[in-house]
């Protein structure tokens, strides 16, 4: 049984698919592409219907022991084909021997790497997310056989320009304001409205901490309940933090409002020292926005 | 019984914003009533409510909450079994790192900190923190001791805890501040649900 061997395993690359879902109640957390956009399109462009995918950050290197159709979205990691430079939001043939490298950040964080049909795994609680906290998933070592089936299959397909992001584009994270506005005052929403924040060393799959003007919740503590995706907590230091998919499933921080998923998305491939703000968005424009991009998904190429 | 808007995909039930057995056994019984509703992708109960995440594509908040609603009136015509499981988890006290350090807080002997812990039956407040760490209440007010001012860097799995009014079992092993008790040997964390009642039996 064959695929890719893991030459190199760099930062932190690990398997991940949509997320998973329906195992909140016993804690654990959701998980999957901490960028669905990207995901989304890697699995696309080989008609993959949420298979999995790498989700490769820099330093990644891999030898291709089965031929077979790739595609890779999202982060500028460099990537290289037998170290030569190739297109990414766009498919690739592979052949046995050839090696696959991702030695240098240019913009975003994280690419997605799927291979036609998806690497062949045992899911765990129905998904194939990784959560080392949690021992669920893969995390690549070096050494590793990742499998999947041979395929020579030539897919060549690419992501319109339009549908491609630019990284480098200032981020704005719209906010449905949250049902515990109660525990803000007026002016201290406003500071918050009106700040930009930067995102932190302490940031990673499960969230990220915010440093900029600190807001006052009115409340030290509330009783822990859910919390959602893209939730906002502000702890006693008044410094936000911004909730991900690997974010615990109870908590007990008072909530300032919710970012959009799909802006989440795109604040994943932000890098520590970037910075944010925050604008309020209804619930009426939020869901359309919502529908509009995972209708894109549901489009044909 | 309230709904609140949380983002596109999920809405919040409230309760009574308080701790208590009454306002638990409201959570547990509409849990296991929502657990049903195909519609719904995943539910997060806790002490006094219920986190629900559902298909935006299927419903929007309304269509959710007026789901949940005749859902919720036509179970309530129906016998229910609701019946909190008791589950036993044998426990060695003498593997404990902090014994002592209770007892001496609340001014006890080692036996009777056992003892007070071994004849409470808890429930099952919430899940979370990591998989399968069960919040159990209450505990007697007589051992009622305060996390560690540093919490250790590793708990091993397994460890029976204490901290406040609460207790619960380390599934793995983890960082955390709450005094160690005792050890068990029971791993069947998954089977645990919100509600259920759980003792504690020394061994």
């Amino acid at each position: 049984m064959k695929g890719f061997k893991v030459l190199n395993a760099g930062l932190f690359s690990t398997l991940q698919d949509q997320g998973r879902d329906g195992y909140k109640h016993l804690g654990i957390t959701q998980s999957g592409a901490m960028d669905e956009y990207a995901y989304l399109w890697s699995q696309k462009l080989l008609s993959n219907q949420n298979t999995n995918a790498i989700e490769v950050m820099v330093g990644l290197k891999l030898q291709v022991e089965v031929a077979t159709s790739i595609s890779v979205c999202g982060a500028d990691l460099s990537f290289q084909i037998n170290g030569l430079s190739k297109a990414i939001w766009q498919t690739h043939f592979v052949e046995v021997g050839d090696v696959l490298s991702f030695p240098k950040r240019v913009t975003g964080q994280r690419a997605y790497l799927s291979v036609q049909n998806g690497f062949k795994l045992e899911k765990a609680y129905d998904s194939y997310a990784t959560t080392l906290k949690e021992d669920l998933g893969v995390k690549l070592q070096k050494n590793d056989n990742l499998i999947y089936e041979a395929t020579q299959k030539k897919v060549t397909k690419r992501v319109p320009n339009k549908y491609v992001p630019n990284y480098n584009e200032p981020l704005i994270l719209r906010v449905l304001p949250s049902y515990q506005n109660h525990y803000f005052s007026k002016e201290e929403q406003q500071k918050f409205f009106n700040s930009d924040y930067e995102i932190t060393l302490q940031s990673d799959r499960m969230g990220a901490k915010l440093k900029g003007e600190s807001i006052r919740p009115n409340k030290g503590g509330i009783i822990s309940e859910g919390i959602a995706f893209g939730s906002i907590q502000v702890p006693a230091d008044g410094q936000p933090v911004l909730l991900l998919k690997e974010r615990q499933t109870i908590g007990g921080y008072p909530k300032i409002g919710t970012v959009l998923a799909i802006d989440c998305f795109r604040f994943s491939q932000l890098a520590v020292g970037d910075k944010v703000r925050f604008e309020k968005i209804n619930l009426e424009s939020a869901r359309k926005k919502t529908l509009d991009f995972y209708s894109i998904f549901k489009r044909d190429l | 019984m309230t709904f609140n808007i949380v983002s596109v995909n999920s809405l919040i039930i409230y309760f009574e914003q308080e701790i208590s057995e009454t306002i638990l056994d409201k959570v547990q019984k509409t849990y296991l009533a929502l657990k049903e509703l195909k519609s719904i992708i995943d539910l997060t109960p806790s002490y006094c409510s219920i986190l629900v995440h559902f298909d935006i594509l299927k419903h929007n908040h309304e269509s959710m909450e007026k789901e949940i609603k005749a859902y919720l009136n036509k179970k309530a015509i129906l016998p229910q079994n609701t019946k909190a499981k008791l589950i036993t988890i044998p426990t060695d006290y003498e593997k404990n790192l902090d014994l002592k350090r209770v007892a001496e807080h609340n001014k006890l002997t080692i036996d009777e900190v056992i003892n007070l812990h071994t004849e409470n039956t808890y429930r099952v407040y919430a899940i979370g923190f990591m998989l399968g760490f069960a919040y159990l209440g209450t505990v007697h007010e007589k051992i009622n001791t305060p996390r560690l001012a540093t919490p250790r860097k590793k708990i091993p799995k397994g460890s029976v805890a204490l901290a406040d009014n609460q207790t619960a079992i380390y599934p793995q092993n983890s960082a955390g501040g709450w005094n160690i008790i005792g050890h068990t040997e029971f791993t069947d964390f998954h089977t645990l649900s919100i509600g259920d009642k759980v003792q504690f039996e020394r061994i």
